[in-house]
C-alpha cells in the first residue's frame, strides 16, 4: 500500500461526504475581468486580510484584557509593558483596524464611482453598507475598551448622539450605556458588543456578501456588457489568487512596519466625574462627523441643532444604503450626478477632517 | 341560536389557538429580557453633603460632588452664596469644567461655553446647565432637584 493510494482513498472518503470538489471546480471556472478598474478588485480581499488579523490579535488581547472599571486601563498597561510582545499585538490590532476601515472606504468609494452596484448587484451593495456600519461599530466599541479619559469622552458623546432621534433615541442611548450614564456596565456592554455580538453579526453578513459576489460574478465596467467587451479575463485560481497574495504581503509588511514604529498610546485611567479633557478627538474616521456636529448651531427654527444634524446623518446613511435603487439609470445624466456626489462626499469628508485636526 | 355554518374550520381554530399561544409566550419571554437590558438608574431625590467640606471653598470657584451617577458642581459666588449645577453639558453629555479666570463653564468636547450662571452663551449647547436647589440644614448641605425644594 503506497502513500499515494492512501491519500487518494482519504480524499475520496471526504469527497463522498462533503462534495468539496464542486467548490474547487467553481474556483477554477471563476474569472476576474481584466480592465482599467481591476485594481479595485484587490480591495475586498485586502479588507478580509485585515479582518482576519483583527480576529487573531483580538482573541490574543482578550486573553489578558479585563473589562472592569478598576482593571481595564491597568490590564492594557500590563499588555503594553509586561506581557511578552503584548505591545506589538495591541499595536497590530490598532493599526489593522485603521487599515481595514481605510480600505473599506476605498472599496466602497470605488464601487460607487464605477457603479458596480447596478443591477443585479443591489443586494451585494446593501450587505456591504451593513458591513460598513458593523466595521464602524467595531471601531467605536473598541475605542472605549482602554478606558482612558479620551475614550470615555468620545463614548459619552457617541452614545448620546442617538438621544436626539425622536421616539426611540432615549431608549437607544440607555441600551448602549446600560443606564442613563456611562458606568462600569457600559464597559461590560461595549466589551460584549466588541467581542461577541458584532463578530457574530459581521460573520453572518460577510458570508452573505461573499455569496452574492460569487453568485453574480465580478461586474464589468459600465457599458461593457452591452458592447460584448470585457472578454479579457484572468482565471481566479491560480492567477488572481497569486496576485492577491503579493498585495497581501506588501500590506502585511506595511502594517507591521507602522505597528512597530507607531504603537498606540494609553492615557491615564478614565475618571467618570472628571471634566472632559481638552482637545478630544474621535478616531480619524469619525472626524468629519465630529466636525459636522461641532458646526451645527444650537437651534435651527426652535429645533435642537444636533437633532437636525443627527437626522441629516441618518438620512444620508439611508440614501447611501438605497444608492443602487436611486441610481437606476447609471449611464444617463442622473448617474453622472450620482458619481459626482461620490467625489463631493470625498472632498467634504477630507476637508472636514482636516479642519477638525487643525482646530 | 345555532349557526348553519361554523365561522372557522377546525384547522383555522387550532392554528389561531397555537399561534396566539406562541405569540403570548414570545411576549412573556421578551418582557423580562427587555427589563434586563434596560436597568433603571433613578436620579437621587436628594444628596446630603457635609457642609464643612464646602463652606470654605474660595469664591468664584467650584467643588465637585456626585449627583447620583452624574458629576455636579457646588459653586461659590462672589457674595459667598452657594449654587449647585449638574456638571453635564446640555449638548452631548460631556462633563464641563469651570474656568475661574474667564468666569465661564467650558465643555471641551465640542467647544461649548456657559457663563458663570450656567447660561449657554457660545457653541453648540442648546440649553443652560441644569441647576439644583441647595439648602443648609444644620451641619449638612442638602442638594435637591429643582422644584423639589
Amino acid at each position: 500500500m503506497n502513500i499515494k493510494k492512501v491519500s487518494a482513498g482519504i480524499q475520496a472518503w471526504f469527497e463522498e461526504r462533503l462534495g468539496l470538489s464542486a467548490i474547487l471546480d467553481f474556483m477554477k471556472e471563476k474569472e476576474v475581468p481584466q480592465n482599467k478598474h481591476t485594481i479595485w478588485s484587490y480591495t475586498g480581499s485586502l479588507i478580509l486580510l485585515f479582518f482576519g488579523i483583527q480576529v487573531v490579535t483580538g482573541i490574543m488581547l482578550a486573553f489578558f484584557y479585563k473589562p472592569t472599571l478598576e482593571l481595564a486601563n491597568k490590564s492594557i498597561g500590563r499588555i503594553m509593558t509586561e506581557v511578552p510582545l503584548g505591545w506589538i499585538i495591541r499595536s497590530v490590532h490598532f493599526w489593522s483596524a485603521t487599515f481595514m476601515i481605510a480600505i473599506v472606504f476605498v472599496h466602497l468609494l470605488s464601487i460607487w464611482i464605477i457603479k458596480s452596484y447596478r443591477r443585479p448587484r443591489e443586494l451585494t451593495w446593501m450587505s456591504g453598507v451593513f458591513l460598513l456600519v458593523l466595521s464602524l461599530a467595531f471601531g467605536f466599541t473598541g475605542y472605549l475598551l482602554p478606558w482612558d479619559d479620551l475614550s470615555l469622552a468620545a463614548t459619552k458623546v457617541g452614545t448620546d448622539i442617538p438621544r436626539s432621534i425622536p421616539w426611540v433615541g432615549v431608549l437607544a442611548t440607555k441600551f448602549l450605556r446600560g443606564g442613563d450614564d456611562i458606568s462600569g456596565d457600559t464597559l461590560s456592554r461595549f466589551f460584549t458588543f466588541h467581542v461577541c455580538i458584532l463578530p457574530l453579526c459581521i460573520l453572518a453578513v460577510l458570508c452573505l456578501h461573499v455569496y452574492f459576489i460569487q453568485k453574480q460574478g465580478m461586474s464589468l465596467p459600465l457599458g461593457a456588457e452591452e458592447k460584448g467587451e470585457g472578454r479579457r479575463a484572468l482565471p481566479f485560481w491560480p492567477n488572481f489568487i497569486w496576485r492577491e497574495t503579493i498585495v497581501w504581503l506588501v500590506f502585511s509588511g506595511l502594517l507591521i512596519t507602522v505597528a512597530v514604529f507607531l504603537p498606540p498610546s494609553l492615557g491615564k485611567a478614565a475618571d467618570l466625574m472628571a471634566p472632559a479633557p481638552s482637545g478630544i478627538k474621535p478616531e480619524w474616521y469619525f472626524l468629519f462627523l465630529f466636525q459636522t456636529l461641532k458646526i451645527f448651531p444650537p437651534k435651527i427654527l426652535f429645533v435642537n441643532g444636533d437633532t437636525i444634524a443627527v437626522l441629516v446623518i441618518f438620512a444620508g446613511v439611508l440614501l447611501f444604503f438605497l444608492l443602487p435603487m436611486i441610481d437606476d439609470k447609471p449611464e444617463e445624466r442622473k448617474g453622472k450626478i450620482i458619481t459626482l456626489c461620490a467625489y463631493l462626499f470625498m472632498i467634504y469628508a477630507v476637508a472636514m477632517s482636516i479642519w477638525s485636526l487643525l482646530d | 341560536m345555532k349557526l348553519k355554518e361554523s365561522l372557522f374550520t377546525r384547522r383555522q381554530f387550532l392554528n389561531g389557538l397555537m399561534g396566539g399561544w406562541l405569540g403570548a409566550l414570545a411576549v412573556s419571554f421578551l418582557y423580562p429580557v427587555l427589563k434586563f437590558l434596560f436597568p433603571p438608574t433613578p436620579e437621587p431625590e436628594q444628596v446630603i453633603l457635609p457642609l464643612a467640606d464646602y463652606r470654605d471653598i474660595a469664591s468664584n470657584s467650584v467643588k465637585q460632588f456626585a449627583w447620583g451617577s452624574k458629576p455636579g458642581y457646588i459653586k461659590k459666588a462672589d457674595d459667598g452664596t452657594l449654587v449647585a449645577f449638574v456638571a453635564v453639558c446640555s449638548h452631548l453629555d460631556c462633563t464641563v469644567s469651570y474656568l475661574a479666570d474667564q468666569r465661564k463653564f467650558f465643555c471641551a468636547c465640542h467647544d461649548g461655553w456657559y457663563d458663570e450662571n450656567g447660561t449657554n452663551i457660545k457653541g453648540p449647547p442648546p440649553k443652560p446647565l441644569r441647576r439644583l436647589v441647595l439648602a443648609i440644614e444644620g451641619e449638612n448641605l442638602v442638594v435637591k432637584r429643582e422644584g423639589k425644594a
